[in-house]
């Protein structure tokens, strides 16, 4: 398999499309994954996101520094496409409907339920912090990358995230039953 | 990264969704490749239009100074020998410019 370092080259010294083609195929899926948490759930808005971060990507894919990680460096511009969008409709910010009355938690822990749900209760940094640490599986230095923010910031992001989402949970008496994280990994199989 | 139990919990709900299926993956890299096929084709076009109207410049700057150029070459003080030596110079300078800005040009570090 030609390596990420590889195709970056021929994209930069030959205007290489379908080299560029393979990094976009690589890489969508984590991208994709990464603006989908950031906006809880809003799929179209992800997307279009995603879109624009592999436009920026190809324009400026000769900034990239020789040996640095192009995921890091992709999910940086997915960041910052994040905030812009932010900014852009700060006023008109979409809230996840809360679970219907009525509805017991319990009977639908699905981790695609309950993810929009649960992220939209804590900061868009702190969101961004989590989703890198949890779902990307970033260490505190590479979301510092990622992000921009200090070591310290992004330890303390997690730390007050992961407070505010145990809180959470706790109020709305979401216990997760193994069964129902178990079923959730069954239909992804 | 799981520490503790609710890390483990907070790993099995924040994983990324399901990978989107081929379909839906085909489609967005099929729209990312158009876009950057646009960009490229503008990218093309920009570039071939502004080196039309450098070259053109450079044409008629050619047709306009040729003849006080020729004259000036015709005159003893810019002899063959003093342009060498002049572009000599030049290069030499140039050298000693990169030698001492470690080849960092254009002043990133």
């Amino acid at each position: 398999m030609i390596s990420d370092a590889e195709l970056v080259a021929r994209v930069v010294g030959a205007d290489d499309p379908a080299a560029f083609q393979v990094l976009v195929e690589r890489h969508q899926a984590p991208v994709r994954g990464f603006l989908r948490r950031l906006l809880a759930g809003d799929h179209g808005t992800a997307d279009d996101l995603a879109q624009e971060t592999f436009l920026t990507a190809y324009r400026r894919l000769g900034d990239l520094k020789t040996g640095a990680s192009l995921s890091s460096w992709l999910h940086s511009i997915a960041y910052r496409q994040f905030l812009q969008h932010l900014r852009r409709h700060e006023r008109q910010r979409v809230v996840p409907e809360p679970p219907d009355a009525g509805h017991d938690p319990r009977t639908a822990v699905d981790a695609e339920y309950l993810a929009p749900r649960l992220l939209a209760e804590v900061s868009p940094p702190e969101r961004a912090c989590l989703t890198l640490a949890y779902a990307a599986g970033m260490s505190h230095g590479e979301i510092s990358d990622v992000t921009g923010l200090p070591v310290g910031t992004v330890k303390s992001h997690i730390t007050r995230g992961k407070q505010k989402l145990q809180n959470w949970l706790k109020e709305h008496d979401h216990s997760i039953p193994p069964e129902a994280l178990s079923l959730k990994e069954a239909r992804g199989a | 990264m799981p520490e503790t139990p609710f890390d483990e919990t907070l790993e099995r709900i924040l994983a990324y969704p399901e990978a989107p299926d081929g379909t839906e993956a085909d489609g967005f890299v099929v729209d990312v490749m158009a876009r950057v096929r646009r960009a490229q084709r503008r990218r093309q076009l920009i570039l071939a239009a502004f080196g039309g109207i450098g070259a053109l410049f450079g044409l008629a700057g050619a047709t306009l100074l040729a003849d006080p150029i020729g004259r000036l070459l015709a005159v003893e003080t810019l002899s063959a020998t003093t342009l060498m030596q002049g572009a000599l110079l030049t290069c030499g300078a140039v050298a000693f410019y990169v030698w001492v800005m470690g080849d960092d040009l254009t002043l990133q570090r």
